[in-house]
Parts: C-alpha cells; structure tokens; sequence
C-alpha cells in the first residue's frame, strides 16, 4: 500500500501518518475534434457525462469559495495546505468541463436553462445573512453538503479509473482523459472537505441529515438534467412514439449501467449508510494507487511544456 | 451563468428547481435561522495537531564530498509520524530559512528522520545546514508530506542523480522487501560526491553507477537503455529524481518508447523558465531596479538583491515566495494563490510581469 489511510481520530490528536502533497496541476485539453455523442452508439450515456460538464464548472467554483470562507478559521497548517491544494485542484476542473462544455454548445447543445436553474440553485446554497451565529450555521451546512457531495465524486473517481466498461465503451479519449484525472484528483483530495467540516463544526447529526439530503439533492438535480438532456439531444430524431420517446432511453441508461460505462446510480441510495456510519472517513474509501498511477501517464502539461 | 439574449426561458416556470429551492430555504430556516439550530446541530469539532514538530539533531555525518547526513528526533525520543518512500519535510532553519529535503531513512524506525543535504553554490540554506548546524541543536520541521508515493508494481526503474539519490533509497529498500524485480541508475559528477554507495553495494548488478569523470555526461536515452536488460521493456513504473533537463528528456522518451510504463518523477530545483519575456522590478523599501531576463525567475533575481526572501519549493507549489505587488501588471503562472489573492500578491518562483512591477520588498 503505497499510502496508509487515516483512521477517524478523536479532537485533538496528533497525526500520525504523513500528509499527502495536494496541487493543482495544469492539463493540456483540446475540445476541438470531440463529437457530440463522444461515446459512440450510447447517446444516454454522453448526456450522463454531460451533466458533469454541465453541473461541475459552477459547482466546482461554488465549492472552492465554500473552503475558502472556512480557509480562516482553520488554524492547523496541514488541513489549511490541503484546503488551499483543493482550491487550487478545484479550480482546474471547473476550467477543464468549462471548455468542455463550451465545445458541446458549439455543437448545439442548449445547455442555457440548466444552467440558469443550477445558478439559482447555487445562489441559494452560497448566500450569506444574518447575524454571526446564522452566518457560521450557514457556513456549515454549506460545508456539510460539499462534504457529501465530495464523497459521491470520490466514488465516481474511483469509478472512472477503475471500470473497464468505461474504459472500452470507445469514449473520445480527450474526454475520458478529463475523466480520469479529474477522478484521479477527486480520489486524492476526498478527504479535504470532509475534514474542514469537521475541523470547523463537526456536528454528527448535520454530517447524517446533509448526507441523506445532499444525495437526494444530487440524484434530483442529476436525473432532471439528464432528462432534459435527452430531450433536446440535437441529433436524435423526433418522435410520437412513446416506446422510443420514454422507453428506449430508459432501456439504454439501464444497460450502460449494466455494461459498466456509467456508475451505478443506486449509489445515490446505497452511499448514504455508508456516508452516516459515524466512524466514517473519506480516507477509507481506497483507489489511491489507481490514482497515483493514473496521473503519473496523464496529459499533464510539464512546466517545459509550457512555450508549446 | 445567466444569459440575457435568451429570455423565454426565463419566463418558463421550473417548478422542479422551485421546489428544490424553497424546500432548501426551508431547511435553512430551521437548521440554520431557527432558534433550536445550535442544538440541532451540536458541534463537535474534530481538530488535529503536530503537524510541525520541535525536533533535536542527534546525528551529523558527512556521506560524501559535500553531502551532510542529517538525523532528528524528538527531545523526549517519542515516535514521529510514519511516513513511506518520497515523503519530504519542510525544516525551518535557525535563521528563519526554509526548506524541503527528502526524508531518505529507514520508514519503520518512527524515533527519527533522516535527511541528506547538498552544499549548493549560492545555496544559503545548504550553507547553513552544512556549517552551522550542529548535534544537539533544535530545529522546527513540518511534515512529513508526500508528493512522490511509490505505488505497488511487479518491477520498478530507478534513476537518481546526484542528490536525487534521497528519496530513491528508502524506495529501493521498500522494493527489495515486497519482492519486487527492481534496477537502479544511480548518476553523479565522481563518486566521491555520490552519497550511500556503500549502502547500495549489497544488492550487487542491480545498481549501476554511471559518473560524468569516469562515464561521461549521459544522456536520457543511455540512461533509460542502462535500466533495462537486454531487450527486455521498460518496467511498468519508472522513478526518477534529478534535474529538470533529465526529467524532460526522459519524460518525452518514454511515452512512444513504452506506452505502459509511467514515469513517476520529483525535481529538487526549479524548473526551467518557458516563454518568459524580460521585466523590470523595482524593490520599493530600498528603491533599487534590477533587470528579469526572460530565462530566469524573479525569484532567482530576488535572491540576487535581497538576501533571505523567502523561498522553498521553487515551483509555485508552496507559496512561501509570496510577494506583494505596488503596482504593475502580474503574469500569473501558479495554481496555488486564491483568486482573491492574485490582485496584489505573486509567487517570485514562478510568476512574471507583463512589464515593470513594483514590490513591496
């Protein structure tokens, strides 16, 4: 094992394993010969990844700003060094789906509405009122649903560097680059937001009720802009047929499951026990060599690189 | 994210996210407003400590021509942190200097870390290390942090140069012991200068020693052809630690050489400066103008002009270089500064200005 996990550790105890270095590192991405349906023959499955190009770049930012208003009132070096790794990581990713998303426009999609709903949405999640207690209570939900939803992209992370079915479903390789190594970052860092959280509040029952809401919220969000995705696909061609309309897709989201080209979306459900055990920690969850490994081969862009 | 040129949408109601929203607001009023929230949620703050550590020099050894041996403990000789092959620790120096060393060591021995340094021409912190640090003398380190995990694999390359030897050791050791296939191109100027040779002795053929005096400079090519035998591939894992010329080099080898292997790799300088242009900086507390030339950093100019900027990385991922910006237009070419930050503040090792800056140094 090349990095030993933390156990859950009762306040105030020393660390006792070493900490692991969290920096952003700079991608060489190019969108330009990405089709639209990047995974060919499986037009579900795209608008699946879709909904990360859609929902994580404003998601992403929404997050980082989270971690850094919290930033102040850590005062352990380590966790303040991995918050900042993590704003910096989470900055990268927001960019990299952004350019993806920006080629998928181009191509036709309308992604305008979806995203309008995700910046009320977002707008809500981020504002600040009140006095000094609501303030820091406002803070803390915030964090103990990024909390949450971190654990579901540690999962999918683990996911994406692991699955076979995704790895030969033929997906446009720029695209399952982008996968990977956000996977691979998101696998690194699971434990940053956690551990903000509980470092500035901690509250068990918040961790559980953010835990069992936040999945919900995500699947709800996620299940709503496939749908919608699906919809308006700019290539499919439209139909009266309810079987083709309704049915088909749903038949086709089924097998991609199956085939392993998209994670298993019962985990929206079978996480959040796993999440409210209340010895839980990210570091638990392991995939750290897959994303080790994965990274020392990924199109990072090297500081000589840089003038190409 | 909203855009004005489409407004139908904006008029089509949504009542999905309205829901959503309002059984949030919801949510808030209770949990975050409501007058029970500080007992609906009661704190329970997981707090940890000792990631830096007051620690003693209880050993000083010179490993070689200008190679010092460095081993800490606690004063109490309590156990330390448990680190794996590649860990790092950042040592605050007696004079306020601070610097990163691979930890290079036995990783089950938890009474104390071992670092090896290089006295560098110009290098104050190796300076000190090396002339004044002393047995007995406490020091402050954090860490350890990893950036260079050694992952499982059947067999394993790898290549030190010089110094880069530290935290390649403690990999060869952990290698040898899980059984795995393993060789090792170890590169420095004489093998005066090469530290723990002695050390690698015992595993025989399977450390080759290539010195510029005796071998010549090699090149990345004969350094990749050393480290496999025969005709056989690359191994799936390749380690290199040394300069940033030899990690590019081979790092272009590799991929169309063996697609399968990965190279892993950690400099211990800056890297090269790429597509920088010339910039002037104006050191306002002295008043001083000194010149950037477009293939070194500001902070190799800082370090020039003001003696003790901090530094320690060298490669825009710690942030100790940070500098406040007067005025001037900042090229930015770090990840780590928050957005907020980069108004005013760069990173000397890494970020530029495009045209004359002033610094509040």
């Amino acid at each position: 094992m090349a990095h030993v996990p933390t156990a859950t550790a009762p306040d105030g105890a020393p660390y006792d394993e070493e900490a692991l270095a969290i920096h952003a590192r700079e991608m060489d991405f190019c969108w330009d010969d990405v089709p639209l349906h990047y995974i060919p023959g499986r037009m579900v499955a795209t608008h699946v990844y879709n909904c990360m190009h859609l929902l994580l770049p404003e998601g992403e930012k929404a997050m980082s700003a989270a971690l850094a208003q919290a930033l102040p009132l850590i005062d352990d070096p380590r966790l303040a060094e991995e918050v900042v790794g993590f704003i910096g990581q989470e900055a990268t990713h927001a960019d990299s789906h952004g350019g993806m998303l920006e080629r998928l426009v181009d191509l036709g999609l309308d992604a305008r509405p979806v995203l309008r709903r995700l910046d009320k949405l977002i707008s809500v999640i981020m504002a600040d009122y009140g006095g000094h207690r609501i303030r820091h209570h406002l803070l803390c939900e915030r964090l103990a649903l990024f909390s949450a939803l971190e654990h579901f992209t540690a999962v999918w992370g683990k996911f994406f560097l692991e699955s076979e079915g995704l790895a030969e479903s033929g997906m446009h390789p720029m695209v399952l680059d982008l996968l990977k190594w956000h996977g691979a970052e998101e696998v690194e860092h699971r434990s940053v937001v956690f551990d903000a959280f509980q470092y500035v509040d901690g509250s068990y029952a918040r961790r559980v009720r953010m835990g069992v809401l936040g999945s919900l919220a995500l699947a709800a969000a996620g299940f709503m802009t496939l749908g919608y995705l699906v919809a308006k696909d700019p290539e499919r061609t439209r139909t009266r047929n309810p079987w083709k309309r309704y049915v088909a897709p749903v038949l086709e989201f089924l097998r991609a499951t199956r085939d392993r080209v998209i994670p298993n979306t019962l985990g929206f459900l079978t996480e959040i026990p796993v999440y409210a055990r209340r010895d839980f920690h990210p570091s638990q969850l392991d995939g750290m060599d897959l994303a080790v490994r994965y990274l020392a081969q990924a199109p990072i862009r090297h500081h000589g690189d840089r003038a190409a | 994210m909203t855009s004005s040129t489409d407004r139908t949408s904006d008029r089509t109601s949504d009542p999905a996210t309205d829901l959503l929203i309002a059984a949030y607001r919801g949510y808030l009023r209770v949990f975050a407003q409501g007058r029970l929230a500080n007992h609906l949620s009661p704190a329970a703050p997981v707090r940890r400590a000792g990631f830096d550590i007051d620690v003693t020099v209880v050993d000083r050894t010179l490993v070689a021509e200008d190679v010092v041996s460095i081993t800490l403990a606690r004063p109490d000789g309590t156990a330390l942190p448990a680190w794996t092959p590649g860990a790092h620790l950042d040592v605050f120096l007696p004079s306020g200097l601070q610097r990163q060393y691979s930890l290079c060591g036995d990783p089950a021995d938890r009474s104390s870390y071992r670092i090896a340094v290089r006295r560098v021409a110009g290098g104050s912190g190796s300076h000190e290390v090396h002339d004044q640090l002393e047995v007995g003398d406490p020091l402050t380190v954090r860490g350890p942090r990893n950036a260079f995990l050694l992952v499982p694999e059947r067999s394993y390359l790898f290549v030190a140069a010089g110094i880069g030897i530290t935290p390649i050791l403690p990999m060869v050791t952990r290698a040898e012991a899980s059984g795995a296939a393993w060789r090792l191109v170890y590169l420095g100027r004489s093998r005066a200068t090469m530290p723990f040779l002695d050390d690698l002795e015992l595993y025989g053929d399977r450390v080759v020693v290539r010195t510029d005096d005796e071998h010549g400079v090699p090149s990345a090519e004969g350094v990749l052809a050393l480290g496999r035998t025969g005709e056989a591939p690359l191994p799936p894992a390749v380690y290199l630690c040394g300069p940033p010329p030899l990690i590019d080099a081979a790092r272009t080898l590799v991929r169309p050489l063996a697609p399968h292997s990965r190279l892993f790799s950690e400099r211990f300088s800056a890297p090269p400066v790429r597509g920088g242009e010339p910039f002037s900086v104006t050191l306002a507390r002295s008043g001083r103008l000194v010149q950037v030339a477009e293939d070194e950093s500001l902070l190799t100019v800082l370090r020039r002009e003001v003696p003790g900027v901090a530094y320690s990385c060298q490669q825009g991922f710690c942030g100790t270089c940070k500098v406040r910006v007067l005025s001037g237009e900042i090229d930015h070419r770090d990840k780590l500064l928050l957005p907020a930050e980069r108004e005013e503040l760069l990173l000397a090792c890494s970020s530029r200005g495009r045209g004359p800056l002033v610094l509040d140094l």
